[in-house]
């Protein structure tokens, strides 16, 4: 990893006397809201009727498109729902591998960034749309790997691609609240 | 009271390079860190397995939960009070529950502009609280093993709220904060640095 250049910490704009909740109070906040939309998000999509009526419909839709890509890329493919197959291979998308997780913590931490409305709507759509584009990626890459290397599906599926897809949304959520959230300016008593 | 004024904020300029820096740096340490993680799975796996048997055996009497290994990555949950051939009642893989170090360590150490001694001893603080969240994941993974894929032993011995309790519970500790965890800590370390890296 390259070294940083050190640079010199300057004085917090807080007082040292004001309580923690108080000197951390943008930082708590954020905790605290990313953590309720976190768990209201995942806790909504568990539910069985959203689950059937909105997550499975979406992961259909996303074997599609990885079907439809992998017909590209010369692979023949059936689709069958959220089931992708040919001769050699079959994989079934299920969550955790529609990329929902990952749109989902990247709308908490979004959404419970201090920036305004405008910043937060354009991050969102960016992102989502970027998040997916990996995702597609990680369909049809597990694909190819399940059908030529079957022994590294395990580790590729689980701790490699899902590892890629979490590190975009976290990236894309600095790369975003860095260069266009603009937070307000802290103001001081 | 004085009256409220704004604090001097840094420049864009400034705020933009502290990003950059940032991501560019998350992107170098990612495969080191991957390596390394790599190497100490096998340890911790071991380490994770026993921590969870001993939790588990406080809510048990007699204690009747084992986790043996099965090889490096998998692992069973065995009951002792099963018959011995349907004892081992669930296999799973146990290097899938600790994955998001590599994401914490990346994020950690990627961090520029502060001295490495207190990078490394964010990151180890981190990484003590990663272990316990583990434990407790991997304790929720088990409870969710007995109330719910056991079949009619798990209908006879968990009523339904206990079996949505786990089940959620595992849901939650798996997917969301499992896979959010290294950002969560990470905020809580350095969010104030993205809002205004002049500040310490």
């Amino acid at each position: 990893m390259a070294r940083n250049r050190e640079t010199p910490a300057s004085k917090p704009s807080s007082s040292p006397e004001e309580p923690f909740w108080r000197r951390n109070r943008r930082e708590i906040t954020f905790l605290v809201v990313f953590l309720i939309l976190l768990g209201g998000g995942f806790t909504l999509i568990s539910v069985n009727w959203v689950n059937d009526h909105a997550i499975d419909p979406f992961t259909a839709g996303i074997a599609r498109v990885s079907g439809a890509v992998l017909g590209l890329l010369g692979q023949k493919v059936t689709m069958n729902g959220t089931v992708i197959a040919n001769s050699r291979f079959a994989v079934n998308i299920r969550n955790g591998c529609n990329g929902v997780e990952a749109m989902l913590i990247f709308l908490a931490a979004v959404l419970a960034f201090p920036a305004p409305w405008r910043s937060r709507l354009t991050g969102l759509g960016l992102g989502i749309v970027v998040i997916q584009i990996v995702n597609l990626i990680r369909v049809v890459a597990l694909f190819l790997t399940g059908v030529y290397f079957p022994k590294l599906f395990d580790t590729s599926h689980t701790v490699i691609w899902q590892t890629i897809v979490i590190l975009s949304g976290v990236l894309l959520w600095i790369y975003w609240a860095n260069r266009y959230a603009h937070p307000p300016r802290e103001t001081a008593a | 009271m004085a009256a409220s004024r704004p604090a001097a904020a840094p420049p864009p300029e400034k705020r933009r390079n502290w990003g950059a820096l940032l991501i560019r740096n998350i992107l170098l340490a990612i495969v080191p860190v991957w390596l390394v993680w790599s190497l100490l799975t096998p340890i911790y796996n071991r380490v994770l397995l026993t921590s969870a048997k001993n939790l588990l055996h406080l809510t048990e009497s007699p204690n009747v939960t084992d986790l043996p290994r099965r090889d490096e990555h998998f692992a069973y949950v065995q009951r002792l009070d099963f018959p011995p051939a349907k004892s081992l009642v669930h296999s799973f893989r146990v290097t899938d529950l600790h994955f998001h170090f590599v994401l914490l360590g990346a994020l950690f150490l990627a961090v520029p502009g502060i001295p490495w001694r207190e990078r490394l001893s964010n990151f180890g603080m981190a990484s003590l609280i990663t272990v316990f969240f583990d434990i407790f994941l991997l304790f929720f993974y088990v409870k969710f093993v007995y109330a719910t894929q056991l079949g009619d032993w798990s209908l006879t011995h968990y009523g339904a709220f206990a079996r949505n309790f786990w089940g959620l519970g595992k849901h939650l500790l798996d997917l969301p904060f499992k896979l959010s965890l290294p950002l969560i800590l990470w905020a809580g370390f350095y969010l104030r640095r993205l809002l205004r890296p002049d500040v310490s």
